[in-house]
Formats: C-alpha cells, structure tokens, sequence
C-alpha cells in the first residue's frame, strides 16, 4: 500500500482527461482503493479496522489531492478570448416626455407637505378664469390678444367659453368644491396664443394654493423657498420682487439664484450669461386677494391664504441638463428630441 | 414695460449717496426691477422693468420717488431734492409774459376719451439740436434724436412719465391763420390716416382720433401723430399738446392696429391725471429755453373730473396679520409717509391719504401691506411652513395621476415614446380621418389653421406623429395620455382622459403591448378595443377611465399546484369559423386546462401548447390527450 504512487501520477497530469482515468484507476468501482478494501477482509479481525482507516484517509487524499489538480488545470487552461468589452445585450428603451418627469417631481415635492393635486377643466368660463380672479371685464388679459375663445353659445352667469389661460381658473373651483383648510397644488395644459421661440399656443401651469386662518406672507415664502431647495439644490436661494397680479395683493415676483454664477451675477470677473444679475425669475405669487377668497365663498376677515403660480417647462429649462432655444420642440413630437428621455 | 434712464437724470431729482450699483441692488428688492446697469461715458444707463400697476414710477422722476423712499431703509441717505409736481404749476404760467394772438377751437365729442386735455399755443419757435444733455440722455434711452422740440417731447416723457406731442400750428390752422380747429372724436371704420413715419393706417373703428375741422384727421391720439401736422426744419408756430386718454380705448387700437409707440404703452395703462399741469409746465420752460418759444396762446386745460382725495382706513394689527411678524407703528408711518401717503392715528387704527399718483393702484388695506412689507423688505421676513392641515384628494384625482403615472412608465420600458401633442388640431386632420368638423369646438381667435379645433380623439395626432418622423428613425411607438374634449349642449365640453397608442410595426405588436398593459394592471378581464389601421400605422385609443375602474394594486392569488403539468401541442388548421378565439373558448370547457401558448404560425396553420393539471392529484397524459381531442370540430 506504502508503494501506491498517486501523488506523483496526480501532480503531473496535464489534462482532464488524464486526471479522470486516474480517478477511475484509485477510486472507480474496480479501482485499487475499493480493491484494498477487500483485500481487508483476509486481515485478522482486530487489524481490520486500523487499516480501514488508513485506507480512507489515502481514499480521501486521492480525492482532495484530484479537485485541486483539476481547478489548477482550469486556471491554466488556455481559454478562447472572451472579449468582455463588448456590450451588454440590447434592451429596448422607450421614453417619457421630459415634462412628465418634471411634473412628477414637483407633485412629489409638494405631496411631502400635504399638498394634494387636483385637476380642472382645461374649456373654461370667462367667470373662473376673469371674474373670479378679480379681473373685471376691459381687463387686458380679457382681451383676444392674450386668451383663445370658442364659438360657442355665451353662458348666461358665466359669460364666454374659453380656452383657460392659466391654472388660478382652478382656484375659485376649489375653493367651491372644498372649505379651509385648503392645500392644493393644480398642473394642467394652460392656452395663449402666441407661437415664437419662446412661447407654445398650449403650455403648463402649476398653481398652488393654501387658504386657512392666519397664513401670512412667511409661509408663502417658507414654502417657496423649500420647493427652490428640494428641485434646484440645497445651495440655492429665493428673493421676493414686487410684482402685480389682480388675483393677489400683495403681489411678488420670485426669483431663484442662479445655479451658474451662485447669484453672483459674475463667474471670473465676467458677467454671467445664464441670469439677470444673479437671479432668474421663477413664479409669480402673493397673498389671494380679498375679492377672490369672498367671491370664492370665504370669509377674507377670518381667512387668508398665498397662491403661487409656476411654469413647469420653465423650471425644467432652468435646470443645468435642459438647455432648450426653441420651446416648441417640446411640442411638435420629434422622435429625436423625445427618445432622449 | 421697461424704461431706460440713467443715473445723472435720476440725481436731477434725488440726492443720495448710494452708487448706481446699490440703486440697483436695493429698488430690485423694494421697487421696481433694475435688470441692468451699463456703463457710458461718465453716466449709467439703468434698464428698468416697470410694474405693470406703477405706470408712475416709469420716469425718472418715479424711480427718483421710489428711490427716496426705499434707500434709507437699506442704510443710504436719500431725499427729493425736487418735486416738479410742486414746482411746476399752471399758476406761473399765467403769471408769464405772454402774447394771446393765437386761438384753439376744441371740440371734445364724447366723455369717456380723455380725462384730461391740456393745450398750449407758442410762437417763435427755432428748429435746431437739442442741447446735448438731452442728446446724450434720448440716446442712452434709445430714442432717436431728432430736433430740439421733438427731443423735448420725448424728453418730458421719460422725465416725468406722461407722453405729451407737438403740432404744427400752422399746417392745421384754418384760413385766418390765427385759429386751428381740434375736434376730438372716435374714428370711423376705414377711415386713414398717414402717421408720422410715414405709413398709412387703415382705422378700425372707435380709435380716438383728432380731426381739423376740415376732415382730415391729424392725430391717432396717444399713439402717433400725423404726418400732415408734424414737426420740421421750417416750423415757426407749435401746439404743445399734453392729454391722457381712455386706456382701454389706446390698448385696443394699439393691439389691432399694430401700431406700438412707447407713448401707446403710457397711455393704456392709465396715467394720473395730474401729472399733466407738470408736464405742461416743464415743456414750455424747456421749449422757450432750447428753441426760444413764446407763449402765444391762453391755456388750455379741460378737465372735468378732478382728483378728489382718496382714502384708506385700516388698523395695525392688520400689517401683522398679513406680514407675520410685529412691525412697530412708527416704521409702517415712516414708510408709508415716505411713500407720498397722509397718515392720521385714532388708536388702532390708521387713516392714509393716497397721494394722487397713487390713486388708481392703492385701493384697499391689502394695497397698504404692500407698501409696507415691500420698503420693510420681503427678506426681512422669516421662512416658515405653512401649518399642517388635514386634506385629503379626491379619490378621483388620486386615481387618474396613480395609473396614469403606471401606465406611463410601463409603455417606456416596452419601449415606446411618449408624446404630448397639442390639444388643437387642424380642419386638414379632421378631413382626413372622416371626422365632422362639427363635432368639434372651434377656436374664434386662432393664430394658425393647424391649431383651429380642439380634439375629440388621439389618434389624428398620434398618426401625424409617425408621419412626421418616418425617415428620422425606422421603428416608431408613440403614446399619449390626454384630454380630448367632446362637446356637449349648453355646457362646457367633457374633459375625458383618453390613452392612445399608435406603432408602425404590425397588428400583434400593438395587441401585444396592450395586452401586456393589461397585465400589468392586473386587469382580468376587458373588451378588447378596436385597432386601427391607417396606411402602415395600427392605432389604439381608450378612454383612461375604462382601466382605472379595472385596475388593481394586487392581482389576485393563486395557490401554487404541487401536481403534474401535462404539456401538449397540436396543429389546427385556421377557418373563419373556427379562429384562435373558438378554439380557446372550447379548450377551456376543460375543467385541467392551465393555459394556451401560440408556438407557430405558417400560413393558416396554427401550433398551440396547451398546458393541462389537476389541483388534486397528478393528471395522466391519457386524460389531458382525452380533454384535448375535446377541441376538434
């Protein structure tokens, strides 16, 4: 048994094949381990067992010594070129309209506040997008230059139909459907007619709107302030403008520093391109007017609220990835513009 | 609106200590926008954005106003040195040498035209350049300089914001020589006039216009004169014309005619009435300083409605309220008199007194917070959240955003695109998918033909999209999810979600993703919709409703079966009688069947796998053959 040359015969096979026989030499049925095995049973009884645990201890070597031979070959083994370089398999890609993405954000961004998003007719009354917003009739917004009117029969209350000019039309809708509290933000397709560079026939609005007692111009700003910081970054900063809008008094332009230039208004001692002094204008916004909370059934002695008014392709181009110079390539479904979101 | 002044013509006005750069700094926090400060020669030209209210602070006697007030509460000295309003009255006027040799017979037909109508004859008049202040300050604002009169007429306007202009006397006097005839009246539809740059502009009708007495009109007022009755180099005898007009009346003949002066953009806001005497006043003294004019006329001032005080009471604890924090009563006083306003105290309340060229802006207490929080600075203001409060969105709304948002992701990664297209749509793609135009609300005031009627369905724009981008890409998915809006009598149109799909693969492919869709909302069972087809393109729409209704969070469970699947295919020849829907609706009389695979399709043969168990035991090959020999025909 002492003469068995495994160790040898195992350390110099130079193939699997090789390394199979010599298993089925030592260890296969008729092989020598299981041939000792029997040559056991011509031992006197109280020798019978030493042995047999000899002869499981070289069966167990054998076997060890034959894995490691054979992982050892793998390694060495010379393989094909496997190139891993090349690409993964292909899998189809589609795409979401850019604005989805942006419109998802900000509804999550407000969600995280309680706000809830609602939705209002897009064909609207004179009365909800005018009247209700304390934009009596003559008012120049009420004009066929800035609002699209639809041939249809006048409403005996609520005057012409039209195509909603902006979102706040939603504003007195909710304040009828609910009571304060009120906590709403409302992003729908809004209507001008104006086609150029700069401006689309149809676009989107996001309005928001909270109504409860005692709300006062530190919340509006706290709000806004904490929308800049969760879609822009951390490091930016809001300041508020006076501004006019006949559904608000006080009335505030908003502006957001400018990501570029960090409000500065200078990069290197030159001016920045991307802003106006630092500052790039976000949303307007103020306090509703008294009009609008009494005409939307609120008492404005016991009630107050702020409403706030964006663009959301204007958020979405005063981010650093979406640099556009033509607004209407949002609109006019160029594969090659869409496929890339 | 925005004005351009600059820093020198503002200090004619204001004595301050702050640089052009911190006017900037502090008026675009507290007043109007300073977009821009350039430097030229020894001067600074500001850009001034003007809101769109405070058409009084557009001059630089209004940002000298705004100036005085704000300044000192960013830490810079600041005061009028000068009020023309005060200064230059009707009164000194008067007082002046002067010879009446010259009359104006003015006939106003109508009350609602112009609120104000302020005239003057001068004489003597001596055409040349304007002094070169005037120059160089016209031109840093970007207004063309012409002669020494029209240069003064511009120049009164962005001095001290109201538009004036200046007629020839002598080409509209009437045969004496000594008289000229200005009837003021609306305009007939169609009716012409040449204006001052020469181009004839066809009235539509109810403009104000001035006529001479012998039908020619000589002025489309408030906006340009004519050129019948213009300024030039042999010009001896002038009208100094200053008038403020029905804004709306201005805005609407600017927006129809096209004609755009910046004067119009004055005029239809609404100017103070006021600021005319001033205005007057200071033209003639520039007039007979810098073309050595003479007064050759009484004055003329028809003003039927003058300014009556207005006021305005609230309490303090008002300004806290809306502000959210406590200002002390001497600060909201401080700003408020510094502004132009009168205050009086009665204990809590307060009294103000708006100024008059305050008059059309500060109507209510709100108007007051303003001007309060505004000079107090909004940055002053802490940042805080708005009180939580219980809301909760309606299960509609919640509903249509959740599956829409699903929907969309889902149709990304099957790979299709989606596309927001335009709720208006043409008459051509109307006509082209036989619908009827008057099924379809029409847009009264569209500005192009492609965007005239709103949609009643997706599919015209979705088929537009493929067309649109053949060439640019050979596979093409689109879907969109949007409102169509469908007429309804007496009403407004009903808004309806719809999910439309359109390929330009094949039928399966678009049954295919839609039946995936299916899937994945977990819908069980649904009416399939119609595809159509179109040229190479397959279609699909569907109102969103019709899922959302369906739609599960979950599906539902199956236990998982421990006994035997038997697979088994089989070949069927296709007839139109017996089609792939027969053939399932029979195989699935089997009690055992699990499912139906299509493996292959040549010609009108069809291989199916079917696959067969039984829930409480193995089923033997022997009984699923037995249930699908069911099947034949």
């Amino acid at each position: 048994m002492e003469n068995l040359n495994y160790k040898e015969e195992i350390e110099k096979a130079t193939s699997e094949n090789i390394l199979e026989n010599l298993r089925i030499k030592y260890l296969g049925r008729k092989g020598i381990i299981n041939k000792l095995f029997e040559e056991i049973k011509t031992l006197p009884k109280e020798k019978r067992r030493e042995k047999g645990q000899k002869i499981n201890e070289i069966k167990k070597e054998i076997t060890s010594l034959i894995e490691r031979k054979k992982y050892e070959l793998k390694k060495t083994q010379k393989e094909e070129f496997f190139d891993e370089t090349l690409p993964g398999k292909l899998y189809k890609k589609g795409s979401l309209h850019p604005l989805t993405y942006v419109i998802e954000e900000i509804v999550n961004i407000f969600q995280k506040i309680g706000f809830i998003r609602v939705s209002y007719p897009e064909v609207e009354w004179e009365y909800f997008s005018f009247e209700a917003l304390n934009m009596p009739k003559g008012h120049p917004a009420r004009d066929d230059f800035e609002t699209f009117f639809i041939e249809a029969k006048e409403h005996q209350k609520f005057g012409k139909m039209i195509l909603s000019p902006h979102t706040s039309s939603g504003q007195n809708r909710e304040m009828q459907r609910v009571k304060p509290p009120i906590r709403m933000i409302n992003i729908a397709k809004t209507y001008r007619p104006n086609w150029d560079t700069t401006h689309t026939p149809m676009f989107h609005q996001f309005e928001g709107l909270c109504i409860d007692k005692n709300i006062n111009i530190t919340h509006l700003k706290g709000t806004i302030d904490y929308f800049v910081k969760e879609f822009f970054g951390k490091e930016r900063t809001i300041r508020l403008r006076p501004a006019h809008f006949q559904f608000t008094e006080p009335s505030f332009e908003i502006d957001v520093s400018c990501g570029i230039c960090l409000g500065k208004g200078k990069i290197d001692g030159k001016k920045c391109r991307v802003c106006k002094s630092g500052w790039l204008e976000l949303a307007g916004a103020g306090m509703v007017h008294p009009n609008v909370l009494k005409m939307g059934g609120i008492n404005p002695t016991v009630y107050t609220g702020w409403a706030f008014g964006f663009g959301p392709e204007r958020c979405m181009m005063m981010r650093e990835e979406m640099k556009i110079d033509d607004i209407r390539i949002l609109y006019n479904g160029d594969i090659r513009f869409l496929e890339q979101f | 609106m925005n004005i351009k002044i600059t820093y020198h013509w503002l200090l004619d006005f204001l004595e301050t200590d702050a640089s052009p750069f911190e006017l900037q700094k502090y008026l675009s926090l507290a007043g109007p926008s300073i977009e821009k400060v350039e430097n030229i020669g020894n001067d600074y030209v500001f850009d001034i954005e003007i809101i769109s209210n405070r058409i009084d602070t557009a001059s630089a006697f209004g940002v000298a106003q705004e100036a005085a007030a704000i300044l000192p509460f960013f830490g810079k000295k600041a005061k009028l040195k000068f009020n023309p309003f005060e200064e230059y009255k009707f009164l000194k006027i008067i007082k002046e040498e002067r010879e009446d040799n010259y009359k104006l017979k003015i006939l106003i037909k109508e009350d609602n035209l112009c609120s104000r109508f302020s005239a003057i004859i001068l004489d003597n008049v001596k055409i040349g350049p304007s002094p070169s202040f005037i120059q160089e300050r016209l031109k840093a604002a970007g207004i063309k300089v012409i002669n020494n009169v029209v240069d003064i007429s511009n120049y009164l306007m962005l001095t001290l914001g109201q538009p004036t202009h200046i007629f020839d006397f002598d080409k509209i006097s009437n045969s004496d020589g000594k008289s000229a005839t200005m009837i003021m009246r609306q305009s007939k539809k169609g009716e012409k006039i040449i204006t001052l740059d020469e181009k004839e502009v066809k009235l539509p009708g109810e403009d104000i216009v001035i006529e001479d007495g012998k039908e020619r009109l000589i002025d489309l007022c408030g906006i340009m004169g004519g050129l019948n009755s213009c300024v030039s180099n042999n010009t001896k005898r002038i009208i100094l014309f200053v008038q403020t007009y029905n804004k709306q009346k201005i805005r609407k003949t600017v927006m129809t005619t096209g004609v755009r002066t910046l004067a119009a953009t004055y005029f239809e806001k609404g100017l103070d009435e006021e600021r005319v005497e001033a205005t007057l006043v200071f033209g003639i003294y520039l007039l007979k300083q810098y073309a050595s004019a003479k007064i050759a006329s009484e004055l003329y001032d028809i003003y039927p409605h003058p300014y009556q005080k207005k006021k305005v009471i609230t309490t303090f604890s008002f300004f806290q309220k809306i502000m959210g924090v406590d200002i002390p009563k001497k600060i909201i006083i401080k700003i408020l008199n510094s502004l132009g306003f009168e205050t009086k105290v009665y204990g809590k309340k307060l009294e103000v007194c708006v100024p008059h060229f305050r008059k059309y802006d500060i109507n209510i207490a709100e108007d007051l917070v303003e001007e309060v929080a505004r000079v107090y600075g909004y940055n002053n203001l802490p940042n805080n959240f708005s009180p939580p409060a219980q809301v909760f969105q309606p299960e509609e709304f919640e509903k249509i955003f959740k599956v829409s948002s699903k929907i969309k992701y889902f149709l990304k990664h099957l790979g299709l695109s989606e596309v927001i297209n335009y709720s208006m749509i043409s008459k051509k793609m109307i006509d082209q998918w036989g619908l009827k135009e008057k099924n379809h609300l029409k847009i009264k005031n569209s500005i192009s033909k492609e965007i005239e009627y709103l949609r009643i369905s997706l599919l015209p724009s979705l088929y537009k999209n493929i067309k649109d981008n053949e060439g640019k890409k050979e596979i093409l998915k689109f879907f969109e999810i949007a409102k169509v809006y469908l007429p309804r009598e007496n009403d407004l149109p009903k808004e309806e979600y719809r999910l439309g799909i359109a390929v330009n693969t094949d039928f399966f492919d678009l049954k295919g993703i839609f039946e995936a869709l299916l899937l994945e909302l977990n819908i069980q069972s649904f009416p399939f919709p119609k595809i159509v087809k179109k040229d190479n393109v397959f279609l699909v729409e569907i109102p969103l409703l019709l899922l959302i209704e369906k739609a599960k969070l979950l599906p539902k469970f199956r236990p998982i079966n421990p006994f035997a699947t038997i697979k088994l295919d089989k070949t069927f020849e296709l007839k139109k009688d017996f089609a792939f829907e027969k053939i399932k609706e029979k195989a699935f009389q089997s009690p055992y069947l699990d499912k139906i695979e299509v493996l292959a399709l040549f010609r009108n043969k069809l291989t199916l796998r079917f696959y067969y168990s039984a829930k409480d035991r193995n089923l033997t090959e022997e009984e699923a053959k037995k249930e699908l020999n069911k099947i034949d025909f």
